[in-house]
């Protein structure tokens, strides 16, 4: 299905060269899920994004990396209705989306994991799986505490996690539980269109498995999309048809996993770190500013599209125009 | 057994209140009588209906400190709009109306302007005990559709008849348990006061959840500010009563079991906890204990009431340390 894209160029990198005209990459097609332009945030002197174009495809797992403060929450946010971009526009299959809440983005069939997963202690597994769409009688309102005791307990199983009471508040729960739950919690709803803002964080290798093995049975069913925030390389290209890197607020990077490789990934990284101790070292002297940032990316795209000579040249410092790059947003 | 009982929210104060009847049962002869049944009420019906409101707003870890106030104004607000032509029964409505929109603006007040509840409500309460004393000139009034002799249906309902406080209190406490309990209002209610960023990125609207929570703890307590204007059938300008009242119900509250840091309460609790409060006093006056100890004795009360409730917090959460 979407590893079809594999055949393409990767016109993400080459639009960047282009600068403001890009386009979404690798180029959008019919059936986009979602397709997201041009989204821009900041918050008063912070840029966290800064022209985001990114699409995803019906049953396509896309994996979002970046390092900290480069973004990926911020965008997940927007997508999720959470927080309003200040520029862009967004479609879900083909409509215009701007959605004003999570419970209209949820209408949408957009549903987010949130990092901080949006679980109140102090209520009970059931009542936090059925947070915000509780079941109610009629056609007096009272909770149908029985019914959702019961639709827990079966989605649960369904899913396979392993939780020892549903009626035990969730501050009694390990990590790996909790995120099971506001995975659960997700995934049992009507979405077709799961946002998943580090899933493994906070995991044990055993619970990381369980929620890994989770997405890739989602995947396999073909029915929701998928795009999640990930640290690990290994996670991506275990779980990922499609990997997005985000660097000071732009897609820096956007190829499917089959056409890239840790090593790739790595060498981005490595290079945005060299870059920013080059930034320390050159330091109080050097011009600093928007106008300087735009050159930093491009010069990040042409790492992530040459091999490791290129990038040999980087580190020797002859790449000063990307020295004044101020640090990630 | 005991522990699992104890875990009970309520548990820890219905053990509490029940070791302080039988001391006072035991004790006095005059203590179990249907005339000290009669004088306790007062002491603590309108301390539950006005503690079943502050539930909701502590229960969201927010504080409304101007229910003394509201239960002052309302009764004043009454008495006006009777004096300028109104019907007894519309200007009760009328009086009521304006306690929940001056609610509401507490709630505006804290989820929109971020303002905090503690410092908006003082505001509220300052606002209100000067409005009272300027309309009312500092005089007390008699009550309309009240009067001294004889009793009408109205006073008899409202506040004047000898079980009428403790019936409305029992209804209003029953209703209030259901709705924190068996509906989306009272789980949102928990759900913010646990983890008011969370619940919004679950998409429950927080702001809103909030503004009718105060909204609906400046009702009851302009409620009872009717029944206990109509129940002495005279109401008096008299800041300093109405907000010993306010730290009634709050004490109410935190002895039964609502937690100040929000996400848990529990209105049956604050019941139990008014009823506790009535008997102390009323037991504690019954044997002619000095009245300058009434303080003291509730102070210790509170602060042994609330070392009970962390501890049945942590074995509540299996958390390690507090709540």
């Amino acid at each position: 299905m979407s590893t079809s894209s594999a055949s393409e160029p990767d016109p993400a990198v080459a639009d960047k060269t282009i600068s403001d005209e890009q386009v979404v990459g690798p180029s959008s097609a019919p059936d986009d899920v979602l397709r997201v332009e041009h989204i821009a945030k900041s918050f008063g002197p912070t840029t966290a994004l800064r022209d985001v174009n990114l699409h995803l495809r019906k049953g396509e797992v896309l994996g979002l990396l970046g390092d900290n403060g480069a973004g990926k929450s911020t965008l997940i946010k927007i997508l999720s209705g959470f927080q309003k971009q200040d520029t862009g526009e967004m479609w879900i299959k083909g409509e215009p989306y701007a959605p004003k809440s999570v419970d209209e983005a949820r209408s949408h069939g957009i549903d987010t994991v949130f990092q901080d997963l949006a679980l109140v202690d102090q209520l009970t597994v059931f009542q936090n799986l059925f947070l915000q769409r509780e079941r109610v009688h009629k056609p007096i309102p009272f909770l149908a505490n029985a019914l959702m005791r019961r639709d827990a307990r079966r989605a649960l199983d369904e899913i396979g996690i392993d939780i020892p009471s549903i009626d035990v508040p969730v501050a009694r729960l390990s990590g790996g539980q909790r995120q099971a739950i506001a995975v659960a919690r997700t995934i049992s709803g009507d979405a077709d269109i799961i946002l998943l803002d580090e899933p493994l964080a906070a995991m044990g290798a055993k619970e990381g498995a369980m929620i890994l093995d989770l997405i890739q049975r989602l995947r396999e069913e073909g029915n929701v999309s998928i795009i999640m925030i990930l640290h690990n390389y290994v996670h991506v290209f275990a779980a990922c048809d499609r990997v997005s890197l985000i660097q000071d607020g732009v897609i820096a990077l956007d190829k499917p996993t089959a056409e890239t490789s840790v090593e790739e990934l790595t060498e981005i990284v490595v290079e945005e770190y060299r870059r920013a101790r080059l930034e320390a070292q050159v330091g109080v002297g050097s011009p600093a500013g928007n106008g300087a940032s735009a050159d930093a990316v491009p010069s990040a795209d042409a790492v992530s599209s040459a091999d490791a000579s290129h990038s040999a040249d980087a580190s020797s410092g002859s790449d000063p125009g990307s020295a004044p790059g101020p640090p990630a947003g | 057994m005991l522990k699992r009982f104890l875990t009970l929210r309520e548990g820890s104060i219905v053990v509490v209140t029940l070791i302080t009847l039988i001391y006072f049962a035991s004790s006095t002869p005059h203590f179990f009588t249907s005339a000290n049944f009669k004088t306790l009420l007062p002491y603590f019906a309108p301390i539950a209906i006005m503690a079943a409101g502050e539930v909701f707003v502590m229960t969201l870890g927010e504080i409304d400190l101007s229910i003394g106030a509201m239960y002052l104004f309302t009764p004043f607000l009454y008495y006006k709009l009777d004096q300028a032509g109104l019907p007894i029964v519309p200007a009760l409505i009328i009086s009521l109306l304006v306690a929940m929109a001056l609610g509401a603006f507490n709630g505006f007040a804290v989820a929109y302007i971020g303002i905090a509840s503690f410092v908006a409500t003082l505001g509220m309460l300052f606002v209100l005990d000067g409005v009272t004393l300027v309309i009312s000139h500092s005089e007390q009034v008699t009550t309309p559709g009240t009067s001294v002799v004889g009793s009408t249906t109205f006073s008899q309902i409202f506040g004047g008849g000898t079980y009428s406080e403790l019936i409305w209190a029992i209804v209003i406490v029953i209703a209030l348990q259901v709705l924190l309990s068996f509906t989306r209002w009272g789980i949102y209610t928990v759900a913010s006061g646990g983890n008011r960023l969370g619940a919004s990125e679950a998409g429950i609207n927080t702001k809103l959840v909030v503004v009718r929570n105060f909204t609906l703890c400046a009702v009851t307590a302009g409620f009872v500010g009717m029944l206990e204007a109509v129940r002495s059938s005279s109401a008096s300008p008299d800041p300093s009563g109405s907000n010993a009242i306010l730290f009634e119900a709050v004490s109410a509250v935190i002895i039964g079991g609502t937690l100040m840091t929000g996400g848990a309460g529990t209105v049956v609790g604050a019941l139990i906890g008014a009823l506790f409060l009535g008997i102390l006093n009323d037991g504690l006056v019954i044997k002619g204990v000095n009245a300058n100890y009434l303080d003291l004795y509730l102070g210790i009360a509170i602060l042994i009431a609330m070392t009970v409730n962390v501890y049945v917090q942590r074995v509540r959460t299996g958390s390690g340390r507090g709540g």
